[in-house]
């Protein structure tokens, strides 16, 4: 492959080196910090429907400031975290076939599971999110937040999904853990191959903890039953309606309803 | 360069024993522009005998495998110790100096040895390729001390074994460009002159060119070297402008094949973390200074 | 007068020294190499360079005490102005390298750290790791690439030089060159030109230098007039690795951490050499040399190691002569601690592992001593005159010759790590008088008539298209290249005899012959390396004649020329009278000798295509020549004797000049 530029530099190329800190810091945060909120709630699924129904609420607490949050805070990030990554993959020529060194096969999986994890983010959209709904159509009920574990069942009763969705999280685990060692090295946080090679282990650590969150919500999602799911949601969804209605509840109940 | 070539007495394998042959396959390529082409030479095996002396007796015998004659094969080289930096090209695929590239091992690998030219530079002809964009990283980040003369102003700065033993390897560079050829952030840039397009003007417009491309390892290695050095320091801001411009430390993608390829164990990675927290500081700093 | 203009060819210490200083000095220079300067052959330097210091002045040291060991190592061969000059400059050329960043090695104080080298008593070289040729070669490239981003230098690397351009009154005016990748060919207009090319250790097929060192540039230079000087004095050192495209020095460190030197006693035997019994080893320099053992100086050992193998046949291997140089009876670990670097190299080349496998070795031509013959301008104290334009100057006007390819510092025999000094020195010392040269000329370089230029430019050219030219069937330049190398070897390095030598010169004009003979390969026009070797083939063969018939001429042994018809032998008689008598004889015949044979060595082309000898006397007003007695029976009362003599010279001189006042 040959480059030869001779336009006037683009915004993009003036400012190649902001973009590329703001690319890398993004990826730390927010978005890998959202990864990281994002897998231990869904963990708490296996702690049953009620546990993981009361995380879901307090998320949905936020009531009408959840859609600009969202936007700003998730969608916009890993936008600009996956059109900037793909200007990167474009710009690169993997080479692991003849150099297959460690870090160059983690270079290159980096690439593969950023693009998987881009690729499954948007199908996790289109199943789950009410961003997808208009894609979805009766065939996918999706994910509706007063009735989580239920609807979630449902979603993820196929093994095929299961699948899917054990790769597209593992893709964006890897893709999270392995990209903050290299965030490390390229902020200057770790620099001697000592160094680098203890934010190793922290990267393989917070991998770990995270795929096993994530694999953990695959078998809590499995181990609902979806009738007495349903019917824990209804009788919470009854009491909210009641407190929303202004009708007085006894303080149990409403310290039950809150959670933690 | 210039190749010599030299076999060692005919009589040596006039000893009975069957004569063992090299096969050797050469990407070659007559001149910039035109198509490569494989080629198959066969060279007598002889004890000890590396990549270079291999292609010595293809530059004497002129002859491909099959009989027919060829022009010899070009070939850059010099010290033949790993010191120069000349002999780099892919050998069985992967980018290592030829001098110190022993048949012996290589065969070991498979029966033929497979020679091609650094992909990541313009080939000049066959295994020579042009390298000037690597010399340019160097200009690029000053990588010199910026000293008022060559006169005499007493010695140097005073400087710790530690700090020594820090900045000795970095300055063993020897400019071959492997850790170029293996990086994947690193991609070849070719300009090709245009009609009527004025020399100087080429040469303006390729330089324009290489430096939008990544610098490359070996740059940012040599500007952390100065950057450390005492009298070199006071120019830092400078290098750290070129390491955060186009085509700087940002490239990097943390592949770290360049530290695993260097003929000479250069800390590669070191420096290239160096040089982030460097611009790190120093971008922070320019934020709030300006 | 418009900006001066200098052409420095090559690129290595001495061309990048010179081209720094000129640069700032304001000259505009245009900087040609063979390869790109960074890959000069001044990279494989290895130990270090000398200079006396802070340390070893206050145990007694000083420049002079330099410049003595230089000359006394050279064998006085040398002019001594310009040697106690370079020793006077060695402290600030030290500190200049320093200021320009080598990472030289520290003492835990931050000051630079000093190593001990053959031919002194004080730890006079300064080092950076076992690289310090590299690295004093890199802070040189580093300031001019510095000077040509700032367009007071332009590179033109992979460019050969072809031939100086002369004006009417043989003056140099200029150079023609050749881009070895394109082929086209330039002329230069300067108003000087500067060869700083380095070695010819090609002449000699496989040596320890470059593949670059071919002595291409200085041979041109010689067969448009300049003198050449000292060209029989050639340094082998006495440990290298045979090697099939070049031969990799084996420092002299392997022998001081306890390295045995030893052959089979059975010619070639078979056997792996960790199996053969010690009784049916010889250990060659212990037996013979009880006092030193595996520690003679240099030349001894190299000597030997090629007696053993040339004359007693008990080279390891048949078909190339080696010994063995053993470590295996040393602990890994101590080796590893005090050998690790030089022990990588066998190993990356050889792929052996020399701490379980004996080494081969076997010695090599490493560097030349004589180059151009070049002027210099005496200064009152006795060191070279700074800004005078004789400085350097070859015999051809506005042509100079600086570094190795000058025959200037090193006499007889260069002393290790001075090779590095000489050449950082006269690249930066040449240029003040190259600039006041230049301004001698009536008008510059550049005003020159273009015709002066294009004649010599086509001269070339036709050169280049009749090699081209020459068609099939022609003998093959680089068998040609082996055999002269194979007989260069075999007659003019270690050991030489008059019958050899003679004969070799005859075989060099045969293969010279058989080189106007030879065909190129390859008749293309781009990037022809085939071509660009052939031709510099072609210059190897004046210098192989140069070597040849200095050494056959030369009826005596000095410093690295050697004949074993002319070796003056040690004391052998007991009796103190007789000793005496023989210690008096010897000092007459080293006299005698003296006012003979210490002369430089002069060649000039002949009109018939053979070199034309003369004779230099050699200014040594400064330290008078006494012998060089190293390891000889009876060095003692020689120098005793030697001593007395030149007390009684120095007594009657003075009487002589009391005389002459009182008068």
């Amino acid at each position: 492959m040959t480059r030869d530029e001779t336009a006037a530099d683009s915004f993009f190329t003036r400012h190649q080196f902001l973009i590329y800190r703001l690319f890398s810091l993004a990826g730390l945060l927010p978005v890998g910090a959202f990864l990281v909120v994002h897998l231990l709630t869904n963990s708490s699924i296996l702690g049953g429907a009620e546990s993981f129904q009361d995380r879901v609420d307090t998320i949905h607490g936020l009531g009408p400031l959840l859609v600009p949050v969202e936007i700003a805070f998730i969608f916009l990030p890993i936008l600009f975290h996956a059109v900037v990554g793909f200007v990167i993959i474009a710009g690169g020529m993997p080479n692991v076939g003849s150099y297959p060194y460690a870090g160059n096969i983690r270079y290159t999986l980096q690439r593969a599971s950023g693009m998987i994890a881009f690729a499954f983010i948007v199908w996790h959209l289109v199943h789950l999110h009410w961003l997808g709904a208009p894609f979805r159509g009766t065939a996918l009920p999706g994910f509706d937040p007063h009735h989580a574990s239920s609807t979630l069942a449902v979603a993820m009763a196929s093994l095929g999904m299961n699948l899917l969705y054990a790769i597209g999280m593992l893709a964006a685990v890897y893709h999270f853990a392995n990209g903050l060692w290299s965030l490390g090295i390229t902020w200057g946080v770790w620099t001697s191959p000592a160094a680098m090679r203890r934010a190793n282990w922290l990267s393989v650590g917070v991998g770990a903890v995270l795929a096993l969150a994530g694999l953990g919500s695959l078998v809590g999602i499995r181990r609902i039953d979806v009738d007495s799911a349903r019917a824990l949601e209804e009788r919470r969804g009854e009491a909210r309606r009641m407190l929303e209605g202004g009708v007085p509840a006894t303080p149990a109940a409403v310290s039950a309803d809150v959670g933690t | 360069m210039i190749a010599p070539a030299h076999s060692s007495d005919p009589s040596s394998s006039g000893s009975g024993e069957e004569q063992r042959a090299i096969r050797v396959r050469i990407l070659r390529q007559d001149a910039p522009g035109q198509e490569s082409y494989w080629e198959r030479h066969v060279v007598p095996y002889e004890p000890n005998m590396n990549v270079i002396s291999v292609l010595q007796r293809i530059a004497a015998g002129a002859r491909a495998a099959d009989g027919r004659p060829v022009a010899p094969v070009a070939w850059d080289c010099n010290c033949l110790e790993e010191v120069c930096g000349s002999c780099t090209m892919l050998i069985n695929g992967a980018t290592r100096m030829a001098c110190s590239a022993l048949v012996d091992r290589l065969l070991e690998d498979g029966e033929e040895i497979e020679l091609r030219p650094m992909s990541k530079f313009p080939v000049v002809r066959d295994l020579v390729v042009d390298r000037r964009r690597l010399f340019r990283g160097l200009e690029k980040v000053k990588a010199w001390v910026p000293v008022d003369d060559s006169y005499d102003h007493g010695a140097g700065p005073r400087i710790s074994p530690e700090e020594q033993e820090d900045a000795y390897p970095l300055s063993t560079c020897m400019s071959c460009g492997c850790c170029l050829e293996a990086c994947p952030q690193y991609v070849k840039i070719e300009p090709v002159r245009r009609d009527g397009e004025a020399p100087e003007a080429f040469a303006e417009r390729r330089q324009g060119a290489f430096d939008r491309g990544f610098v490359g390892a070996h740059a940012i290695s040599q500007a952390m070297l100065f950057n450390s050095h005492p009298t070199g320091k006071m120019i830092a801001d400078e290098r750290l402008e070129t390491l955060t411009a186009p085509g700087g430390i940002q490239m990097c993608g943390n592949a770290q094949n360049c530290v695993a390829v260097c003929p000479k164990g250069i800390p590669l990675t070191r420096s290239i973390a160096r040089a982030g927290r460097s611009a790190t500081l120093w971008a922070i700093k320019r934020l709030f200074d300006r | 007068m418009a900006q001066p203009r200098v052409l420095v060819v090559g690129g290595g210490l001495a061309g990048l020294s010179a081209t720094m200083r000129l640069a700032e000095l304001g000259v505009a220079v245009d900087l040609i190499s063979l390869v790109p300067v960074k890959r000069s052959h001044s990279v494989c330097a290895q130990g270090g360079i000398n200079s006396v210091n802070a340390l070893t002045r206050q145990q007694g040291d000083s420049e002079w005490k330099h410049f003595d060991d230089t000359v006394y190592g050279g064998d006085f061969l040398q002019h001594q102005p310009p040697v106690k000059e370079m020793a006077d400059w060695g402290p600030r050329i030290i500190d200049l390298m320093d200021r320009l960043g080598v990472p030289f090695n520290r003492t835990p104080e931050g000051f630079r750290d000093q190593r001990r080298f053959g031919g002194t008593l004080y730890k006079r070289t300064a080092f950076a790791g076992a690289t310090t040729g590299q690295q004093l070669l890199y802070a040189l490239d580093e300031q001019v690439r510095r000077h040509e981003v700032a367009g007071r230098v332009k590179k033109w690397e992979f460019w050969d030089f072809l031939a100086p351009v002369l004006d009417g009154h043989g003056r140099c005016r200029g150079a023609i060159c050749q881009d070895l990748v394109s082929m086209q060919f330039r002329s230069f207009a300067a108003d000087a030109v500067i060869l700083a090319s380095g070695g010819c250790g090609l002449v000699f097929g496989r040596s320890t230098m470059s593949m670059a060192c071919t002595g291409s540039a200085i041979s041109r230079a010689y067969q448009h007039g300049a003198a050449y000087g000292n060209g029989e004095f050639i340094q082998v050192h006495p440990t290298a690795i045979p090697g099939a495209d070049k031969l990799r020095l084996m420092s002299e460190s392997a022998r001081g951490e306890g390295g045995r030197v030893w052959v089979p006693r059975t010619p070639q035997d078979p056997r792996d050499p960790t199996t053969i019994p010690e009784s049916e080893r010889f250990y060659f320099l212990e037996d013979r040399y009880p006092k030193y053992k595996n520690l003679v100086p240099r030349d001894i050992a190299t000597r030997e190691i090629f007696d053993i193998c040339v004359n007693e046949g008990l080279s390891v291997e048949r078909d190339r002569p080696c010994v063995y140089l053993d470590l295996t009876h040393i602990p890994r670990q101590e080796l590893d601690r005090k050998l690790h670097g030089i022990l990588e190299i066998y190993e990356k080349f050889q792929g052996v592992d020399p701490r379980s496998v004996p080494m081969k070795i076997f010695p090599a031509v490493h560097y030349s001593m004589g180059g151009l013959w070049v002027d210099y301008q005496r200064s009152a104290g006795g060191g070279m005159e700074e800004g005078s334009p004789r400085n350097h100057q070859t015999t051809i006007p506005g042509l100079y010759a600086i570094g190795e390819c000058d025959y200037q510092y090193h006499g007889a025999n260069r002393l290790g790590a001075n090779s590095l000094l000489s050449c950082i020195f006269s690249g930066l010392f040449c240029a003040s008088g190259v600039i006041a040269g230049g301004e001698g000329a009536s008008r510059t370089a550049a005003e020159e008539p273009a015709r002066l230029f294009d004649s010599a430019l086509r001269r070339e050219q036709d050169r280049h298209e009749a090699l081209l030219g020459r068609r099939g069937g022609g003998d093959n330049p680089y068998a040609i290249h082996q055999d002269l190398g194979a007989l260069m070897t075999r007659v003019a390095t270690v050991v030489r005899r008059n019958d050899q030598l003679a004969a070799a010169y005859d075989e060099v004009c045969t293969l010279e012959e058989r080189w106007t003979r030879s065909a190129v390969s390859d008749t293309g026009n781009w990037t022809n390396q085939n071509v660009t070797f052939t031709k510099s083939l072609g210059d190897m063969f004046p210098l192989a004649k140069i070597i040849l018939k200095g050494a056959l001429l030369r009826d005596e042994c000095r410093g690295a020329h050697f004949k074993p018809a002319f070796s003056v032998p040690g004391l052998s008689a007991t009796d103190p009278v007789d000793r005496r008598r023989e210690a008096e004889a010897w000092c007459d015949r080293f006299a005698a000798n003296t006012e003979r044979w210490l002369k430089s060595t002069v060649a000039r082309p002949g009109a018939d295509g053979h070199p034309q000898i003369t004779y230099e006397d050699i200014d040594t007003s400064l330290i008078p020549p006494r012998p060089r007695l190293y390891g000889l029976v009876g060095a003692d009362l020689i120098e005793e004797v030697w001593r007395e003599r030149q007390a009684s010279v120095a007594e009657g001189a003075s009487r002589a000049t009391v005389a002459a006042a009182a008068t």
